[in-house]
């Protein structure tokens, strides 16, 4: 008897244990992936982004392409991270996937580089300016390089709109006009 | 010009032929031309599209996806060098900045002398470089199109009284918009894409677009055809080609050539294939000037500083300087940092000159085959590399100070911003190495070297593997070593001399 009682006992403990850490870690889980609601024009017109996806890139790019002046457009005005969304449907696969995957990282890893337990999008602004300049001076190059890759698509989705352009003095294509040396 | 598309086939298709060319670049361009024009027949397949003059439209959001591998997204497997390398009908043609320039007759001895190729010294290949030069129109670049960026490169190389000079090109009727890196809209360049692709449909070779090489069919001895994919604008597999024929010719890039070639289980007893890499990798400083420069109107390369480049083997002067300016797009991703201090930096656009310090590399690195079978690279740099670069990068900043530079940023992260030339000796210049400053490379080369001695090349130097009849490469790939400069003249004319050799195998 207490030989079986001992046998059930350990297996009771080992089951609950199990079972308290997939609770543990679904609760986890569910604290930090839920709370992503994409703004309502955006609902069904995504084509690469999910919700979270979507919310992180946006907290991203308010900080990669922050203005320094009240001239400068800002990313919704942009549509930065819209443009990312469609530019991601023709990327090769594998870059697609990384993408996405970054994003993930950024969202729940790199906080911990600046000392922040709490998911990227819920810091305050400064706190993510913080993370992400951890991020770009980050000892590991696959973090630095996968954030000046990130950084590239933001600005490529911000200085392609006409809009940016008076701020760099910049004359665009010279399509249809005379070319001025 | 009669190009088919790929997208316009359906189910599967085999086609009967002489000689497969897989790419249209600068080298599979001329290998087609002078096939067809010998009276084989031809069939040259290109895995992206045609694009002319008129689908150019000088947005670099459209063009880098169109023009370029991985949407313009390519790099070394470990994020540290972008790579840039042309896709589709013209190949790298398409977007180069038209800089011609021979292999220079040091690096053709050495290879003769060291790597055991033959035919090939600078007498040999003068008739190819003279016939390639004539078919592109190539001349030097007229002074009065060198723009104000080039020429602040100029002031600051004579001011130190260093060694530089003004470039060559291949533009006829150049407007000078600024915009070559994205496709030219006013059709100047004369490139594989205007001139020598049409050459060929007209002797008669069938250039198919939108065919994504999958395998050179083979049986270890002798090459039986090719097996590719026709993909639609999407990338999607709407037909399966298979084109028998005695003689591939593989000019599909450094990189594409290499990895066809390892897909393909191509015999390779000395490991050679796609070992090599070499590919010039370049890092960028900017001055900030008091007045405008504009370095995004007129041509964009037009004169070189020749200083600390020299060709002899070991040598300590490793490092090619020229302008490097970009658009918007370009010139935001290569700037330190984010936010309000970057847009700031931005707003002096127009005020910055940039140059580029590109290594004439020792370091090899490797093509090889991600898991999804597509082509990866592997490339770290050495640290005489990396000291070569950090050499360039303090040039640059001296030649911008020299021109009359109020101050100097070197995009390195964090970033370095330099006020006199004074400072440059208390700086620690080694941050500069990948990862810590934005490195690009152009011109990856040297994965399927030539050579007589098949311990050391995979070609010989009639091009032509060593032990696969009839498999042929004529391309960067080439390369024993890296040239140093410009390849593209060296590629037109490589392919322009190994050619009879082709029409020789087809005969035999």
């Amino acid at each position: 008897m207490p030989l079986a009682m001992s046998r059930v006992s350990r297996r009771t403990v080992l089951r609950g244990l199990g079972v308290g850490l997939l609770a543990l870690g679904g609760v986890a889980t569910f604290i930090r992936t839920s709370g992503y609601d994409l703004p309502a024009h955006r609902r069904g017109k995504l084509r690469v982004l999910d919700a979270a996806q979507f919310t992180i890139l946006t907290a991203i790019a308010s900080c990669v392409c922050a203005a320094d002046g009240s001239d400068a457009p800002s990313i919704e005005e942009t549509d930065v991270v819209g443009f990312v969304d469609t530019f991601a449907v023709s990327m090769p696969g594998r870059m697609r996937r990384d993408l996405l995957l970054f994003l993930g990282v950024i969202e729940h890893v790199a906080p911990l580089f600046a000392k922040h337990a709490t998911r990227f999008t819920l810091l305050p602004k400064a706190s993510q300016d913080d993370v992400l300049s951890a991020l770009e001076v980050h000892d590991n190059g696959l973090l630095r390089g996968g954030f000046a890759g990130l950084k590239a698509l933001l600005f490529m989705g911000y200085y392609r709109d006409p809009k940016t352009w008076s701020l760099l003095n910049y004359d665009g294509p010279t399509i249809g006009r005379a070319v001025t040396p | 010009m009669s190009i088919r598309s790929g997208a316009d086939l359906k189910g599967q298709v085999r086609l009967l032929c002489d000689a497969v060319v897989v790419g249209t670049g600068a080298g599979g361009s001329i290998a087609a031309r002078e096939l067809a024009r010998a009276g084989a027949k031809v069939i040259a397949v290109e895995e992206g599209a045609l694009s002319t003059s008129a689908d150019f439209n000088q947005r670099e959001e459209q063009m880098l996806p169109l023009l370029f591998q991985d949407r313009g997204g390519r790099t070394t497997d470990d994020l540290a060098i972008r790579v840039l390398q042309g896709r589709g009908i013209g190949g790298s043609t398409v977007h180069n900045t038209n800089l011609c320039k021979r292999t220079p007759d040091a690096i053709l001895e050495l290879w003769h002398e060291r790597y055991r190729v033959t035919g090939m010294r600078p007498s040999e290949l003068a008739p190819a470089f003279e016939r390639i030069e004539r078919d592109l129109s190539v001349s030097e670049i007229p002074l009065a199109m060198r723009n104000r960026n080039n020429d602040i490169l100029r002031i600051g190389t004579e001011a130190l009284g260093w060694r530089g000079g003004q470039l060559k090109h291949n533009r006829v009727g150049c407007q000078g918009s600024g915009f070559c890196e994205l496709g030219c809209v006013y059709n100047a360049k004369q490139n594989a894409l205007k001139v020598v692709i049409p050459e060929a449909v007209l002797a008669g070779a069938d250039v198919i677009a939108d065919v994504r090489a999958v395998k050179i069919l083979h049986d270890s001895s002798r090459v039986l055809g090719l097996y590719g994919e026709a993909i639609d604008r999407e990338g999607r597999v709407v037909a399966e080609v298979t084109i028998d024929a005695p003689v591939v010719v593989l000019s599909a890039s450094a990189v594409g050539s290499a990895a066809l070639a390892r897909a393909s289980r191509i015999p390779d007893r000395y490991d050679l294939i796609g070992r090599r890499l070499r590919m010039h990798p370049g890092s960028v400083v900017a001055g900030r000037f008091k007045d405008e420069v504009c370095g995004d109107k007129g041509i964009p390369q037009s004169y070189e500083c020749t200083e600390h480049l020299s060709f002899e083997e070991g040598s300590d002067k490793r490092v090619w300087i020229t302008t490097a300016f970009a658009h918007p797009i370009g010139t935001a991703s290569v700037l330190p940092g984010f936010g309000a201090k970057h847009m700031s930096m931005m707003r002096s656009y127009r005020h910055f000159s940039v140059l580029t310090a590109m290594l004439h590399d020792e370091s090899m690195g490797e093509v090889y085959l991600a898991p999804d079978g597509r082509p990866a690279l592997r490339y770290q740099m050495s640290r005489s590399d990396c000291l070569q670069l950090q050499k360039g990068l303090r040039a640059c900043a001296e030649l911008l100070f020299a021109a009359g530079a109020e101050e100097v940023v070197i995009p390195a992260t964090p970033r370095v911003v330099v006020k006199s030339r004074r400072d440059l000796d208390s700086i620690d210049w080694s941050f500069g190495k990948p990862h810590s400053v934005p490195l690009t490379a152009v011109h990856p080369m040297g994965t399927m070297p030539l050579g007589d001695d098949p311990r050391s090349s995979v070609v010989n130097s009639r091009g032509e593997h060593h032990q696969v009849r009839g498999l042929f490469v004529a391309d960067g790939s080439l390369f024993p070593t890296s040239i140093g400069g410009p390849p593209q003249i060296s590629i037109y004319s490589f392919a322009q001399h190994l050619s009879p050799h082709i029409v020789e195998r087809l005969r035999h």
